[in-house]
């Protein structure tokens, strides 16, 4: 179902990022602004040209941070709107900018997010709903689930699903914004402590803090604020969904790859291209599980090959489909609303060939898919 | 519930049905048994559990369709499997510290 028509081209012409980690001494604004500055130094558009502001962040730091942090870079009077959808608050951010300069509003806009995830078990429902009495507010008891059933379909064993985790460190060995920058064996993976069966600490991405930021441009706008076109990467796709029915029913499981299947098709759609067209993908992999079936629900693998790929080597950064270049969410850490967003900086990255040390092979079509509690998913394509 | 219009059954309360959005839900009883479509065991669980650690998460299929999750009771760790039958067990369960805050929780056992 087409359930979008989009106007003129838009490209990113900027990104950046805080590095991810964990900053005590930095507050939430702190952590966003620097990106923001990074990424309106890497558009060479300045601040005061920006029409729009849209801030993804979940976790409540006061009211209206997006306007405090943005207050800091001069108050210019824009529009600033603050974006909550959970773990995709930062790519619901870009999306927004996407629509905001394709319908023809905005000639420019600035996606950021930022977060201060506090440590332990991540929840999603309010205190005292249901779900807290059942046990089964918990994201990554809701991937165990979904890693146990896997494994029992697919005869996936647990060697292949550490295998992503040892790939994620090995990528973000190379990436100096990452926060797990150390690299594992398989065994060490697999001989961390558990969490909930059978995911091991190590297969859990890090709950972290850490900023991302996107200046996007409309095509025809380029030259007007002097944009190098040999650096600004188009938007082929910009899709978000919620939850969808689709013949599948109520599944309790966190960050199904069910609800992943509709965006991405949607995005194929919309870009005219297919999955055979990929080089590079980054994808939620907030647990090894969740990368394997994210890259199968976007139907760069048949259902059930993934974790073989991965055994392979296909999905490192020789491989045929890199993917989570960077690191992912496993090795790059998880600041919700900053996640997403640094997604598309690591796919802009890739494509401009800037990625140094872990730069893949000439990539030309990148992907970029976030998901998030309430079935929501994300799905960008960006090329060159 | 059970839509009259397309017939999908879902768990728990509804106003309108989650495939075709149609207002005619009726309440139907569920069978108490099902299968564990899959199950994972909590060693670190979610802040404020009000219940023993570790303890055993399952996903449950039923007859009519939904899975339901919950607590699995009253089972020894290698004796999970997914496909094992299961049955209903109902508990009360406090919020520690919390006044007021019994309820009665459904959770499942092994089916013996």
């Amino acid at each position: 179902m087409t359930q979008f028509r989009p106007g003129r081209d838009v490209y990113v012409v900027g990104v950046g990022l805080h590095a991810f980690g964990r900053f005590p001494d930095q507050t939430l604004s702190d952590l966003a602004r620097d990106a923001v500055v990074d990424a309106l130094r890497d558009s060479e558009i300045p601040w005061t040209a920006i029409p729009v502001a849209y801030f993804g962040h979940v976790y409540y730091q006061g009211m209206s941070v997006g306007e405090t942090t943005l207050a800091q870079l001069g108050l210019t009077g824009v529009p600033i709107i603050n974006v909550e959808n959970a773990c995709s608050s930062g790519s619901t951010a870009f999306w927004q900018a996407y629509w905001g300069i394709t319908s023809g509003v905005f000639d420019l806009a600035l996606a950021f997010g930022a977060e201060k995830v506090p440590g332990g078990p991540v929840t999603v429902t309010a205190e005292n709903s249901p779900a807290r009495y059942i046990g089964g507010d918990h994201m990554m008891a809701g991937y165990a689930l979904r890693m146990t059933r896997y494994m029992e379909e697919t005869g996936a064993p647990p060697s292949a699903l550490a295998q992503v985790s040892v790939k994620a460190r090995r990528n973000a060995s190379m990436n100096p914004y990452a926060h797990r920058k150390d690299t594992y064996s398989v065994e060490d993976v697999l001989n961390s402590r558990l969490i909930a069966d059978p995911l091991t600490l190590y297969q859990c991405c890090p709950t972290s803090e850490g900023g991302a930021a996107a200046v996007l441009c409309a095509g025809e706008a380029l030259d007007v604020y002097g944009v190098d076109r040999s650096r600004a990467i188009r938007i082929a796709a910009a899709a978000l969904t919620s939850g969808n029915y689709n013949g599948r029913g109520s599944d309790h499981s966190a960050f199904s790859p069910y609800r992943t299947e509709p965006a991405a098709l949607q995005a194929y759609e919309m870009a005219g291209i297919g999955p055979e067209d990929v080089d590079i993908v980054q994808v939620h992999d907030a647990a090894t599980i969740g990368e394997l079936q994210q890259i199968e629900a976007l139907q760069l693998f048949p259902y059930g090959e993934s974790w073989q790929a991965t055994v392979e080597g296909r999905t490192a950064l020789s491989g045929d489909m890199p993917v989570n270049t960077d690191g992912g969410l496993l090795a790059m850490g998880h600041p919700f609303g900053a996640s997403g967003i640094r997604m598309v900086h690591e796919t802009v990255t890739q494509l401009r060939g800037e990625a140094g040390p872990r730069q893949v092979e000439n990539p030309r079509v990148g992907v970029a898919q976030c998901s998030g509690a309430g079935d929501v998913t994300t799905v960008h394509i960006l090329t060159r | 519930m059970r839509c009259t219009d397309c017939g999908i059954v879902v768990f728990g309360p509804a106003t309108f049905c989650q495939s075709c959005s149609s207002a005619g839900l009726e309440q139907i009883d569920l069978a108490r048994d099902g299968v564990l479509y899959s199950y994972t065991i909590v060693r670190v669980p979610p802040p404020g559990w009000p219940g023993p650690v570790p303890y055993v998460l399952g996903e449950v299929e039923l007859p009519e369709g939904p899975h339901v999750l919950a607590e699995v009771i009253e089972c020894a760790h290698d004796s999970l499997e997914v496909g094992i039958p299961v049955t209903l067990a109902l508990q009360p369960v406090s919020m520690p510290d919390v006044p007021d805050s019994e309820r009665m929780v459904y959770k499942w056992r092994p089916a013996t």
